[in-house]
């Protein structure tokens, strides 16, 4: 499997950005799917936030005023779920999880491994913006403990072994 | 007791996800049956089944369809909770990944019975394949007339949108999942009014579990009968149990609901890894009360579960050998639940928090005398009501199962050293702010 | 109608009401933070725990409808004590030990329940640092707000209110859980027109008013009820006082108007009401200003009256009802005089009331109905300035702030032909214009009624004693009247001249002033329980 990287968009571009044609329609096509113009909030986000790799207060303020709500609520909602980045991401975003079922199967030795690695700890980026880590909880795929998700993808049964073969096939990817 | 694979027949073949190989096997005949008759008697059939809700709550499935007010105007909705995110739980994705279509039939047949002809399968975030397969799965069944207007040539319109949630564990309640789906922040409401009376948008609402969904279809086909002769009375049909920690095979079963814990763990787990041997387990995700070796002879099934003062839920088992620090395994979990909680009720925020920093303490080397009682009144004061939602109860019982049943091991980290530094506070994860605006 | 028991107390409720309501009707306190009776019910806080016999679990009973032979135990239940012991415990593990510097002592929820929700012997073993958020400890959140997010306990109240009552939707929890804080978008200003209504909401010190931080304990403040002056919707409002100063303006409840807001412009008018630079009588002697007893003033302004032929008052739509029917009488009927009331129309003003209705006003004055219903003759800028075009004899300024008109340079031009009398308080360039000045005190000082927009007549009471030599107009206006000889204007205090209107003037009819006290006005600690 090889993982999509994240292409973050320029801050510039995207503060107040406006929808273009190409968004436009596909927000109109959300839209026409609830009751509501605030319950195509959270697949609006997506569509933002797979279009620009991030969701930034220019594209809070650009969804607020789309949907009829206030760019405070846009924000509330934004920071309560962990997956939407409100800063420019990494490349490859790992994150590992650190619950239960993972953390007794090796989930320590994973992030041992990406220290030696990368040089960097849960919430750190290594320095060429291509890596980051993020400590994260439940992935829901415990029987395969211990999980990395990087960006999309799942990534299970891992040793630090195959983790390390995991770095080295992003790292060459481009 | 059969051992047939009903639920994950599907699986092991990568291309039974087609809707040609689901149409194959028998697809969609349990929509039709259930079209042709009137929606009560599809309740009356599922009822009959006695199946349980396999999300977590375990309640039973036909009288929450038969809370919806018959006389309300509408629109009605149902919608499928795959926002899995228990601890120990992966066997959702399981079912999607193998029969997607299974999922399908089971939300058309529920939507009929309950007269919904919108539903929307609410995803956790992090599935983006499953939402991926999903949405390929509806796309066939769309394009087959099995989703849409006038599916299978009835009268009856119905249309299925998948909604990704975003990372958030609550949103797996019910209501927080209603409230997401509204596209707010997560935040569980109070009940009453419940949902199938006033839910997403203010209407009639039913949140099934996928796994529920997905046995819906056979009870049409096969009949309530046959449904309730697997398992016993009130403790009915197949379950698919995940095992995951210190097994030699972790992984999904499928097996009649009921089976002992030993079955699961020795039979089916193949054992403890490496020939160790088992300490404790969660039967149903962590959110339960802890079990202990000698209670591997408990059936794994709802009522089982709660004779022994513990909860089946989700069906998620995890098992720990002899490695497993209590403690350390403790403060695992209150960060999980410390993390998760929503904010909104004093007593989860602020006592999640707040175990989670004396198990921390206790980690490093500072424990209490004080602190097992204060982690068993903290626990206290965050369950049976306190709450607006089970999550105080989700953290107060597995970490309060864990004090009084492994109480040595919490004794032992009681130490006579001094006080504990200053606690060093990470910064704030969302810092996208400039401190005031006139600063 | 339900009838319920409730600590063995029984009382008899209208369907719908909660429990906290019917509870406060049986004369018992529940107490709560999240629960406000104008905000959506959220259930949050958990404090309102109650038991309802027969349930197994508690309730909260902000979220509780009353029902008909309901038994509901708050204190008599030691469960109950017990459950919301435990809450305090929880909201108090993470608050800081801010008392000593915080604003919000003496009227804060989180202090007063946990003096009666916790025992005398209670001892919390909360070992762990309390979390706290750098950069949001005293930070300026908007014009008048500080923010203190150490001492926020989650109720929500302020985001519900900017939601639901202001409706700019400004505020927001940002983040979740643990680290969960109070916030506007992208570090914007918090300048919502009701912002000091979210510091009022607030029921502890995690949202305070930046006029008021760190001047006056609140315990040392007197209450005084007033209404505010800063336009025609009438706000009930408190001053709140101590030794003759004003700190500031807090809401009053009214359902009918203002339900328990106050709009920034109008709370943050209480600084004029210290704005007092005129303490003597003055008059003009070789055009320089120069002491004179009160005596010889209004011997010296009743002379002027009665030689001039032509006599012409602007008098304000500041003035009260009292003040305007004295102005009519005297000047009007008695001296044959022309009156005019300027009326500004100014910014927007809107208030929600207590239905959740929107009251709007472009009129910058308290007055304007009171002028309006006592037939005096309602002008704007150009009819004022043809009005004071040419000479009269006497030109009779009541009240220099009764339009910005006067303010400007031609005022002052027109006004300085012929003599002129002003009634002064602040520093306003008319004086220069006047050859006898009178000191008149500010609001604070006075005591009278206002008619809103809404028909409303309404009372304000003295705060304290009028400073120096200056007295309230009503007073001067009597006085004056006493030295011309008028015997039916002679009349001892505002209670007298409101019943002689209320005699005499249809739009007073029915009224009394001592009714116009009516319902017993909650105490300003009162209202922090209420909302």
């Amino acid at each position: 499997m090889s993982t999509r990287p994240i292409t973050a968009a320029d801050p510039a571009a995207v503060a107040r950005a406006g929808f273009d044609d190409a968004m436009e329609s596909k927000i109109t096509a959300l839209l026409a799917r609830y009751p509501t113009a605030q319950a195509a909030l959270l697949p609006v986000l997506w569509l933002c936030q797979e279009r620009y790799g991030w969701i930034s207060p220019g594209i809070m303020e650009a969804v607020a005023v789309r949907l009829g709500v206030s760019p405070a609520y846009i924000q509330g909602v934004v920071t309560f779920y962990t997956m939407f980045y409100t800063a420019p991401p990494a490349r490859y975003v790992l994150q590992v999880c650190e619950t239960l079922s993972c953390a007794v199967c090796g989930a320590k030795d994973l992030l041992a491994l990406l220290e030696r690695r990368l040089g960097i700890k849960p919430g750190e980026r290594t320095a060429d913006g291509s890596f980051q880590i993020v400590g994260v909880q439940c992935l829901g795929a415990c029987g395969n403990a211990p999980v990395v998700q990087v960006n999309d993808d799942y990534y299970e049964d891992l040793t630090p072994a195959r983790l390390d073969s995991l770095l080295a096939e992003l790292g060459r990817a481009r | 007791m059969s051992a047939e694979a009903v639920l994950l027949r599907a699986r092991g073949n990568p291309s039974g996800r087609t809707l040609e190989a689901y149409l194959g096997a028998g697809g969609y005949e349990g929509l039709r049956k259930a079209l042709a008759r009137v929606p009560e008697a599809v309740v009356k059939e599922v009822s009959d089944s006695e199946l349980r809700g396999r999300g977590g709550a375990g309640f039973p499935t036909g009288r929450k369809w038969s809370f919806v007010p018959k006389d309300h105007p509408g629109p009605r909705y149902l919608i499928c909770n795959a926002d899995e995110s228990e601890p120990g739980t992966f066997k959702d994705r399981e079912l999607i990944e193998c029969d997607p279509h299974m999922v399908i039939e089971g939300i058309a047949i529920a939507c009929w019975a309950i007269g919904a002809h919108t539903a929307y399968i609410y995803i956790r975030g992090e599935f983006v394949r499953w939402a991926r397969i999903l949405e390929q799965a509806l796309d066939e069944a769309r394009a087959r007339g099995l989703v849409g207007r006038s599916i299978l040539g009835s009268p009856f319109d119905l249309d299925i949108w998948v909604h990704r949630g975003a990372g958030a564990y609550i949103c797996g309640e019910e209501t927080a999942l209603i409230e997401s789906l509204e596209g707010k922040r997560g935040f569980p409401r109070l009940k009453p009014p419940f949902p199938a009376v006033v839910g997403v948008f203010g209407k009639p609402t039913v949140v099934n579990n996928v796994e529920t969904l997905a046995c819906v279809p056979h009870i049409m086909t096969r009949g309530a009968a046959w449904f309730a002769s697997i398992g016993r009375s009130r403790n009915t049909g197949p379950k698919l149990y995940c095992v995951s920690g210190h097994v030699n095979r972790p992984g999904v079963y499928e097996l009649p609901l009921g089976v002992t814990f030993r079955e699961i763990i020795e039979q089916h787990g193949g054992g403890i890894r490496n020939g160790g041997k088992l300490k404790a387990f969660f039967p149903g995700g962590s959110s339960a009360p802890i079990m202990t070796a000698g209670d591997v002879d408990v059936r794994a099934d709802f009522d089982g579960c709660a004779e022994a003062g513990t909860m089946l839920g989700s069906g998620g088992v995890i098992v720990f050998d002899e490695s497993v620090d209590i403690v350390a395994a403790a403060a695992n979990l209150a960060h999980f639940y410390a993390h998760e909680s929503c904010g909104q009720c004093t007593p989860c925020r602020e006592g999640a928090d707040w175990c989670m920093d004396i198990l921390d303490r206790m980690l490093d080397g500072h424990g209490r005398s004080a602190d097992p009682d204060t982690l068993l009144r903290i626990c206290r004061f965050a369950s049976e009501g306190m709450t607006i939602c089970p999550l105080g109860d989700a953290f107060a019982l597995p970490i309060s199962s864990m004090v009084t049943k492994f109480r040595d091991e919490f004794e032992r980290r009681i130490s006579t050293a001094s006080p504990r530094p200053q606690k060093k506070l990470p910064a704030l994860p969302w810092a996208g702010q400039r401190p005031g605006f006139g600063d | 109608m339900p009838r319920l028991t409730i600590d063995g107390h029984e009382v008899e409720v209208a369907a719908g009401t909660n429990l906290i309501e019917a509870a406060r009707a049986a004369g018992i306190e529940i107490p709560y933070f999240c629960y406000h009776p104008y905000l959506s019910v959220v259930g949050q806080c958990r404090i309102c725990l109650v038991e309802v016999v027969g349930q197994p679990r508690l309730v909260i009973a902000c979220a509780t409808p009353a029902s008909d032979g309901m038994v509901v135990k708050s204190e008599s239940s030691a469960r109950v004590k017990e459950a919301r012991e435990a809450v305090m415990e929880f909201l108090l593990a993470n608050h800081p030990l801010d008392c000593p510097v915080c604003d919000q002592a003496g009227e804060c929820l989180l202090q007063d329940h946990s003096t009666s929700e916790q025992g005398a012997r209670f001892a919390s073993h909360m070992v762990e640092t309390r979390r706290t958020f750098p950069g949001y400890e005293r930070r300026l959140l908007g014009p008048h707000i500080i923010q203190n997010q150490n001492r926020c306990i989650y109720c929500s109240r302020c985001i519900r209110f900017t939601r639901e009552i202001s409706e700019t939707g400004q505020l927001t929890y940002t983040s979740r859980a643990n680290h969960a804080f109070i916030d506007t978008f992208n570090g914007t200003p918090f300048d919502d027109p009701f912002s000091g209504c979210a510091a009022d909401v607030c029921p502890v010190g995690a949202l305070t008013i930046k006029e008021f931080r760190f001047r006056k304990r609140a315990w040392r403040l007197r209450s005084t009820a007033s209404v505010c002056p800063g336009c025609s919707i009438g706000c009930s409002v408190f001053i709140d006082h101590h030794e003759r100063i004003v700190y500031r303006l807090t809401p009053r409840g009214n359902a009918a108007i203002n339900a328990t807001w106050l709009c920034d412009y109008g709370r943050f008018l209480a600084e004029t009401l210290n704005d007092q630079s005129h303490l003597h009588p003055r008059h003009r002697v070789e055009g320089k200003p120069v002491r004179l007893s009160w005596g010889d003033a209004l011997r010296m302004f009743a002379d002027e009256l009665r030689s001039a032929r032509t006599l012409r008052v602007v008098a304000s739509a500041n003035l009260s009802n009292e003040e305007l029917f004295l102005t009519r009488e005297l000047f009007g009927r008695h001296l044959r005089g022309e009156i005019v009331v300027p009326v500004h129309q100014g910014q927007q003003r809107r208030m929600k009331n207590g239905r959740g209705e929107w009251l709007h006003s472009t009129d910058a004055h308290p007055n304007s109905g009171g002028a309006r219903r006592l037939g005096l003759d309602i002008v704007g800028e150009e009819a004022l300035a043809r009005f004071l075009y040419g000479a009269a004899d006497l030109t009779v300024i009541l009240d220099p702030d009764a339009h910005p008109f006067l303010a400007t340079a031609e005022a002052l031009r027109l006004v300085k032909v012929g003599l002129s009398i002003a009634c002064m308080r602040s520093e306003h360039p008319i004086v220069h214009a006047a050859s006898l000045m009178l000191p008149v005190p500010t609001l604070a000082c006075n005591e009278g009624t206002f008619t809103s927009s809404t028909g409303t007549v309404q009372r304000f009471d003295m705060a304290f004693p009028p400073p120096g030599e200056t007295r309230p107009l009503w007073i001067v206006l009597v006085a004056l009247a006493r030295e011309l000889g008028i015997a039916t204007l002679n009349l001892a205090g505002p209670a007298e001249v409101f019943d002689l209107m209320a005699g005499n003037e249809k739009a007073f009819a029915g009224l009394s002033w001592e009714d116009l006290a009516g319902t017993r006005v909650p105490s300003r600690l009162e209202q922090q329980h209420v909302g």
